[in-house]
C-alpha cells in the first residue's frame, strides 16, 4: 500500500458558514497505479491533489504515506517525505525562468545535497531519456508549451519519486502535445511509477487506469 | 550550493535591471554619503590625538566675571604655569603659548621680507611636552635662549634648505633679530597648531617673568603623570584665586578680600580642558585657533545614519515589493524540496550581492565626491587607501548592510505558501503592504525633516547676511600690516585718499568684524572705586577718519575732530555701553570715565559721542559694549572705503602707493565682505552640507518611491484594464494609483512637522540674533516633498494608465 485516504474532511468558514471542500474522502492506493480524478470546476480536485501531495492540510481524518501517519507528522518531516517520494507537475510548468532545463533539472537533486558529479550524471541521464538533450541550455521561454511541460515532468522525475501528481498536465498544451504527454505517463507508469492526475478531459482521463469522479468536495 | 546561490542571484538580478539600479544606486548613495561624513567626523575626533601622552596634555581656563562682564578665556594669566609646577605634585610639565599673530621674516641683511601666518612664543618645555621631533637642531638647546627660533619645514624652506637654515639669523617685523636654533615638521592639519609656523622662545618675551595675575595672555598647557587624577586637580585649581588673585588684585583695591570679591557678584574660575576636547567643546576666547563645535559633529552623525537607514529601508522595501513577482518561485522551490533555511540563504546571498555592488559604487562615488566634499568642508580628508582596518570595516559594514537589510525580504519570502502562491492569488493575501507602507512613511518624514531644516538654515544665513550691521562692510579695502610704514602710516593713508573713487581711509587694530579682544574696566568719575558701577568695555583705539569711513550712525554727540584738541581724552561709546551705564544717549554727553580703575590719579575721558550698536561679534551673540579713543601709532591694518566695483583697478592703485612707501613689504590685503562671510563659514557649511544631504535624502526616498510605484501599477495591472473596459480615464486613474501613496506621504509630514519645529527652534537658540521659525516653512517643506513625491508616483501611475486593457487584461 503507498498511501490511503480515510475519512477525509476538508472545510473553510466563510461567513459563519461552513464551506466543505472534500467531505469523507476514502482512497486507497496502490504502488503502480495510475488513477486519474475528474469532476468539474470547483469540485475539489485539485484540493483533493495536494492533500495528496501534502502540499494542503486537512480539518478531519487520517491520511497514511508509506506507512506513516502524515496526519500526526510535523510540517518538517512532511516536508520530508514528498521531497523524497513526491513529484510534483503543473498545468503552468512552473519552470524557473532565470534557469536552464538543465539547471531546471538539476534543481531538486541540489537540495537533496547530491554530489556534483551525481547530479551531473543523473541530469544527463534524464536529458537523454527525455530526448531535451539539445535543448539543455536554453531557458524556459525559447521552448514551446509541450517542451516546456516535458521539461517539468523530467524534474519531477530526477530524484526517481515512487508517486507523480500531475495537476491538469495538459491544460495548456494543444490537443497534439497533450496526447504526447499523456503517451509518456502511460509509458512511464509501465515501468513503474505510480500516477495521479486531475484532468478535465475524459480522453486524457481515460489513460488512467483507475478513475476517481469528485462532485462538490463528494467522491461520486 | 553557495555556487548555485550566486549564479541564481546573479541572474535573478541581471533579469531585472531596473529593480537592481535602483536597489544598488540607492544603497551606494546612502554609502557614500555616509562615508564621506564618517571620514569627515573621524578627521574632526582626531583633532591633537597625534601628539604623544596626548590624554595626559590639559590646558587651564578661566572664567571671569567682573564689573558686570562675564567672560570665558581659553588663556590665562603668565605666572600660573609656575604656581602649576609648584602646587601638584602630579604636573609633569608646563608650556605657555602667547600668540605673536602673523609676522614678517626676512634674512638679515636682504630686504625682501616673507609673510608667516601665525607665530608665537613658548616656552622651551614646547618639544618636549608635545613630542615634536626636530628635523634639525640640537633638541636640548633649542628654544632655551631668548630671540631663538623654530621655523616648520615649510617656512625654513622658503628662505634655506632643512639643514642649512639653523644658526641663520632674521629679522622680525623688520624690528627684532632672531635666530633659528631648530626646524620642525610642519604641523598637522588636525591640530591646534595647524596654521603656525613660525616658534619664537618665550624667555625673550619679557611679559611672560612679570607676575602679574590680572591679565590672561597665555595658553597654558600641563602634562601630567600616568596616574594622576585630573578632576581631583580642579578643587585646588579654583583656589588659586584666593591664593594667588586676590593679594595681585589688592594691589589696586587694597584689603579685599575673596569673600568681598565674590559677595560683589564676581568670580574668578580656573578650571582644566583635555587638549583632546579643545577643539569640538572649546568656545572661548582667544582660541588659538578656529574650533569646531561638537554640536554639528552631532547634526552629522544623525545625518549620516538617517542615510543609511534611509537607504536600507529603500533596499528592503523594493525586495519586499519585488519578492512578491517571485512567489512563484519559492512556491516551486518548496515543492521541489527546499526548505525555508535555504531560501532564506539563497535571498541573502542576493541582497549580499546588491549591498556589494553598491559598496563598490559607494567608494567609486565617495572617491568621486571627495575633491569638492573637502571643497565644501574646508578639510583636506584622503581616503586610507593603505589603512587595512579601513577595508576591514567597509567590508563588515557592507556584509552587515547586505544582512541587515535583506532580512525582511528574505524572512518574508520564505513564509511564503505554495499552494497559495503557485495558484496565481493575488499577490495581496501575501501580505507586507503594511510594513512597506510604515516604510515609506518613515522615509518621508525623515525627508521632511531635512527639508525643514534646509529652509531654516538657509533663512537665517539669509538673514545675517541682509541685517543691517549698523556699519557698512561692502567695497571696504582693507590693507594689512600698515604699521611696518612706521611713522609713513600717516602720508600712506593721505596718498590713498587722494584717489578718485577712494570716499574715505582710517587706519587702526580695530575692525568691525569678529576678532579676540580684551575688555577694561571703566569707573565712572563719581565713583572711582565702586564696584558696582564699574563697566567693562571694549577700548578701540582709531583715528578720526573711522566713525566717517565705517559709515557709524552718531545718535548722540559728534564724532572725533581735529578741531578740537582735546579729543585724545574724549571716547564715543556704543548703545550697549550707555544700557550697562543705565543712561540716555542725551545724559551720557560730556560724563566722565577713567579705565584707570582703582589706580591712583586715573586719567579721565570724557563722552563725546554715542553710535548706534553695530555687529562686530556673530550673531550669536550679544552686542558688547565698546569705546573707541583716538590713538594708536602702530596700528594693524586701514579700511579704505571704494566708491567703483573695479576692484582690481584700486587694488593696484594702492599696492602701487604702498610699495613706494615700502620696498620690500609684501602687501597683504582683504575685502571686509569676505572676512565677515569667513565668519559665518560654520553655519554657512552646515548649511550647505544640509542641503547637499537633504537632497540625497530625497532622492533616494523618491528612488524607492518610484520603484514601489512602478511596482504597484504592475501588480494592479489588471485592475487598471477592468477599470478602463468599464470606462474609466488615464486622469482618474493615474489619480486612484497616486492617492494611495500621497496618503502615506501626508502622514510622513504630520509626523515631521513638530519634530522639524521643535529641532529647528532649538537650533536658534544659539543665536543671540535669529529669525522665527514661520508656518509657511512648514507648508512650504509639505508642499515640496508632496509635489516631489507626486512627479515620481505620476510618471508610473500614467505609464499605467494608459496601456491599452486589451494588452493589461491578457498578460494576467
Amino acid at each position: 500500500m503507498l498511501l490511503q485516504l480515510q475519512n477525509i474532511f476538508k472545510w473553510v468558514n466563510s461567513g459563519g458558514q461552513r464551506i466543505f471542500l472534500l467531505k469523507d474522502i476514502n482512497l486507497k492506493v496502490k504502488e503502480g497505479e495510475f488513477i486519474s480524478i475528474m469532476g468539474p470546476s470547483g469540485s475539489g480536485k485539485s484540493t483533493f491533489l495536494n492533500v495528496i501531495g501534502m502540499l494542503d492540510g486537512f480539518d478531519e481524518g487520517s491520511y497514511d504515506f508509506l506507512d506513516e501517519s502524515v496526519h500526526q507528522l510535523k510540517e518538517k518531516h512532511r516536508a520530508k517525505l514528498y521531497k523524497e517520494y513526491i513529484g510534483f507537475v503543473f498545468q503552468q510548468y512552473h519552470l524557473l525562468d532565470d534557469l536552464t532545463v538543465q539547471e531546471n533539472l538539476e534543481m531538486p537533486l541540489l537540495y537533496k545535497k547530491l554530489k556534483g558529479a551525481e547530479r551531473k550524471a543523473m541530469v544527463a541521464d534524464m536529458l537523454d531519456r527525455f530526448n531535451i538533450v539539445g535543448k539543455k541550455d536554453l531557458f524556459p521561454a525559447q521552448l514551446s508549451g509541450g517542451q516546456q511541460q516535458l521539461v517539468g515532468i523530467a524534474r519531477a522525475l530526477i530524484s526517481s519519486p515512487k508517486l507523480l501528481l500531475a495537476d491538469e498536465p495538459t491544460g495548456n498544451l494543444n490537443s497534439k502535445q497533450g496526447e504526447e504527454i499523456m503517451e509518456l505517463f502511460k509509458q512511464l507508469n509501465e515501468e513503474g511509477v505510480t500516477i495521479i492526475q486531475v484532468t478535465h478531459s475524459e480522453k486524457n482521463a481515460a489513460y488512467g487506469k483507475r478513475i476517481i469522479n469528485l462532485l462538490d468536495g463528494r467522491m461520486i | 550550493m553557495f555556487k548555485n546561490h550566486i549564479k541564481i542571484a546573479w541572474r535573478s538580478l541581471k533579469k531585472q535591471p531596473f529593480f537592481t539600479f535602483l536597489n544598488v544606486f540607492g544603497l551606494a548613495i546612502g554609502i557614500a554619503g555616509c562615508l564621506l561624513i564618517t571620514l569627515y567626523i573621524h578627521d574632526e575626533l582626531s583633532f591633537d590625538t597625534m601628539f604623544a601622552d596626548a590624554d595626559r596634555i590639559h590646558r587651564v581656563n578661566v572664567d571671569v566675571k567682573f564689573g558686570g562682564e562675564d567672560r570665558r578665556f581659553a588663556v590665562v594669566n603668565a605666572p600660573l604655569a609656575e604656581a602649576l609646577e609648584n602646587d601638584f605634585s602630579e604636573v609633569e610639565l608646563t608650556t605657555r603659548f602667547r600668540t605673536g599673530g602673523s609676522v614678517l621674516l626676512k634674512t638679515t641683511g636682504t630686504e625682501i621680507n616673507v609673510k608667516e601666518q601665525q607665530s608665537t612664543f613658548v616656552d622651551s618645555t614646547f618639544l618636549k611636552m608635545f613630542g615634536i621631533r626636530l628635523l634639525a637642531g640640537d633638541i636640548n638647546s633649542a628654544l632655551k635662549e631668548p630671540n631663538t627660533m623654530l621655523l616648520t619645514k615649510t617656512a625654513a624652506e622658503k628662505h634655506y634648505g632643512i639643514q642649512e637654515a639653523v644658526g641663520k639669523t632674521f629679522e622680525l617685523n623688520n624690528t627684532q633679530t632672531f635666530t633659528v636654533t631648530g626646524v620642525v615638521e610642519d604641523m598637522p592639519k588636525n591640530s591646534f597648531l595647524r596654521d603656525h609656523t613660525v616658534f619664537m622662545a618665550m624667555s625673550g618675551f619679557e611679559d611672560s617673568r612679570i607676575v602679574n595675575w590680572g591679565s590672561n595672555n597665555y595658553q597654558t598647557f600641563f602634562k601630567v603623570i600616568p596616574s594622576a587624577n585630573v578632576d581631583a586637580m580642579q578643587e585646588p585649581l579654583k583656589g588659586f584665586l584666593g591664593k594667588y588673585v586676590i593679594p595681585g588684585i589688592q594691589q589696586y583695591m587694597p584689603g579685599i578680600t575673596e569673600e568681598q570679591f565674590i559677595a560683589s557678584g564676581n568670580h574668578l574660575i580656573y578650571t582644566s580642558m583635555p587638549l583632546t576636547d579643545i577643539h569640538l567643546k572649546s568656545d572661548r576666547a582667544a582660541e588659538i585657533s578656529p574650533n569646531n563645535n561638537i554640536q554639528s559633529i552631532y547634526i552629522l552623525s544623525f545625518i549620516a545614519v538617517f542615510l543609511l537607514v534611509l537607504a536600507c529601508v529603500n533596499f528592503m522595501n523594493l525586495s519586499t515589493a519585488h519578492s512578491l513577482k517571485r512567489a512563484k518561485e519559492v512556491g516551486v522551490r518548496k515543492t521541489l524540496g527546499s526548505n525555508k533555511i535555504d531560501l532564506i540563504r539563497q535571498f541573502l546571498v542576493e541582497s549580499g550581492l546588491v549591498s556589494f555592488g553598491a559598496l563598490l559604487l559607494a567608494i567609486f562615488l565617495a572617491i568621486l565626491a571627495l575633491p569638492f566634499f573637502n571643497d565644501l568642508a574646508d578639510k583636506d580628508i584622503s581616503m586610507p587607501y593603505s589603512n587595512p582596518l579601513f577595508w576591514i570595516i567597509l567590508l563588515a559594514a557592507g556584509l552587515v548592510l547586505g544582512l541587515f537589510s535583506g532580512s525582511y525580504p528574505a524572512f518574508f519570502m520564505s513564509k511564503f505558501i505554495p499552494v497559495k502562491v503557485l495558484k496565481g492569488s493575488n499577490s495581496n493575501s501575501l501580505g507586507g503592504s503594511k510594513v512597506r507602507n510604515g516604510l515609506v512613511i518613515f522615509q518621508f518624514a525623515i525627508s521632511v525633516f531635512l527639508i525643514i531644516g534646509t529652509l531654516v538654515v538657509y533663512q537665517q544665513l539669509k538673514y545675517i547676511q541682509n541685517k543691517d550691521l549698523g556699519f557698512s562692510k561692502d567695497q571696504v579695502l582693507i590693507v594689512n600690516d600698515v604699521y611696518t610704514l612706521g611713522d609713513k602710516s600717516g602720508p600712506f593713508k593721505e596718498e590713498v585718499k587722494k584717489l578718485s573713487y577712494v570716499e574715505n581711509a582710517t587706519i587702526s587694530s580695530f575692525l568691525p568684524t569678529p576678532s579676540a579682544r580684551g575688555d577694561s574696566t571703566f569707573a565712572p568719575e563719581d565713583g572711582l572705586t565702586d564696584q558696582e558701577r564699574a563697566i567693562s568695555m571694549q577700548v578701540w583705539r582709531v583715528d578720526h577718519d573711522y566713525v566717517g569711513t565705517m559709515d557709524f550712525e552718531l545718535i548722540a554727540g559728534r564724532g572725533f575732530d581735529r578741531r578740537f584738541l582735546n579729543d585724545s581724552t574724549s571716547i564715543i561709546v556704543n548703545e550697549s555701553a550707555i544700557a550697562t551705564m543705565g543712561l540716555s544717549p542725551e545724559e551720557v554727553i560730556g560724563k566722565r570715565y577713567t579705565p584707570d580703575f582703582g589706580e591712583e590719579d586715573p586719567e579721565m575721558l570724557t563722552v563725546i559721542g554715542v553710535v548706534k550698536d553695530f555687529h562686530f561679534s556673530p550673531f550669536r551673540n550679544d552686542i558688547e559694549a565698546l569705546c573707541m579713543r583716538l590713538g594708536d601709532l602702530y596700528a594693524e591694518s586701514m579700511a579704505v572705503k571704494l566708491h567703483t566695483s573695479e576692484f582690481q583697478v584700486a587694488i593696484a592703485d594702492v599696492e602701487n602707493i604702498w610699495s613706494q612707501m615700502a620696498p620690500g613689504q609684501p602687501f597683504d590685503y582683504y575685502f571686509m565682505e569676505d572676512s565677515f562671510n569667513d565668519t559665518y563659514r560654520s553655519e554657512q557649511r552646515l548649511g550647505s552640507i544640509f542641503f547637499i544631504f537633504t537632497t540625497l535624502s530625497i532622492l533616494i526616498a523618491c528612488l524607492g518611491l518610484f520603484g514601489l510605484a512602478a511596482f504597484n501599477a504592475e501588480k494592479r495591472t489588471k485592475e487598471i484594464g477592468v477599470r478602463k473596459v468599464l470606462g474609466a480615464t488615464v486622469g482618474q486613474i493615474t489619480f486612484r494609483l497616486s492617492a494611495d501613496f500621497l496618503k502615506l506621504v501626508g502622514i510622513a509630514i504630520l509626523i515631521s512637522l513638530p519634530i522639524g519645529w521643535y529641532a529647528m527652534n532649538k537650533w536658534l537658540e544659539d543665536f543671540s540674533y535669529r529669525i522665527e521659525v514661520k508656518w509657511w516653512v512648514l507648508v512650504l517643506a509639505a508642499i515640496v516633498a508632496v509635489v516631489i513625491s507626486l512627479l515620481t508616483v505620476s510618471y508610473q501611475s500614467i505609464k499605467a494608465a494608459i496601456v491599452n486593457p486589451v494588452k493589461s487584461l491578457r498578460t494576467e
